[in-house]
């Protein structure tokens, strides 16, 4: 398996999990204890997705910048571009999706708790996470079929 | 990402030139051997640059590796 491709597969798993776990605990809390917790959750989810798309990739390069071997080229260069651009228009879509419920739930004249805002940051980035992690394994399968060496 | 249009004689070529592996070409040209692997297979066309790399390790013109097919539609 193509290391980048292992990369995604682990964006794609841990990036998932990172938000999953420590959502539904959040959630759990929240309707538990009945505490407020979205604000909290919303900076930690963006720690988390922060790390693992900026600073995790820059220390590895930094880490792997004496190593000779290419684990990075063009075409991973071409399949992350596109991953992201997916990334982007899904979550436009679910922008466009969350205004839409919340107009339809609560009518042209409710009201929602701004609680909903940062959940729906955090649900945003999750989204993006996912697709992102999603389009470059599929890229990745569909470009691996019938490898030989 | 691939192009119809697009063939090429690497795998030929590797085997005239010692028959090299996949994995050697790839270090000398610099991209993964997973990259070599899918323009043998025609699923990526290459940049220029990667292209003249190739055909440069191999000694011969670039047309001797990659051919464009214009009939085809």
């Amino acid at each position: 398996m193509n290391q980048t491709k292992a990369e995604s597969w682990l964006y794609f798993i841990i990036g998932l999990a990172c938000f999953l776990i420590p959502g539904s605990v959040a959630v759990f809390i929240v309707y538990d204890q009945g505490v407020s917790f979205a604000p909290v959750f919303m900076f930690a989810g963006i720690v988390i997705w922060f790390g693992l798309f900026w600073l995790f990739p820059f220390i590895e390069k930094k880490v792997r910048k004496g190593q000779k071997k290419v684990s990075f080229d063009e075409r991973d260069q071409l399949i992350h571009k596109k991953s992201v651009m997916a990334g982007y228009v899904v979550l436009w879509l679910y922008f466009v999706a969350v205004c839409v419920v919340a107009w339809c739930t609560v009518g042209p004249r409710g009201s929602i708790s701004v609680n909903v805002m940062p959940l729906t940051l955090l649900g945003g980035l999750v989204i993006f996470t996912t697709v992102n992690g999603l389009a470059s394994v599929i890229q990745y399968g569909r470009e691996s079929k019938g490898e030989k060496s | 990402m691939g192009s119809d249009r697009l063939s090429n004689n690497l795998r030929r070529l590797r085997f005239e030139n010692g028959q090299m592996t996949q994995q050697q070409l790839a270090d000398k040209v610099g991209v993964t051997r997973q990259t070599i692997i899918a323009i043998e297979a025609g699923k990526y066309a290459p940049s220029l640059p990667l292209a003249f790399r190739i055909a440069q390790t191999f000694g011969v013109p670039i047309e001797q590796v990659f051919q464009y097919d214009e009939q085809e539609s």
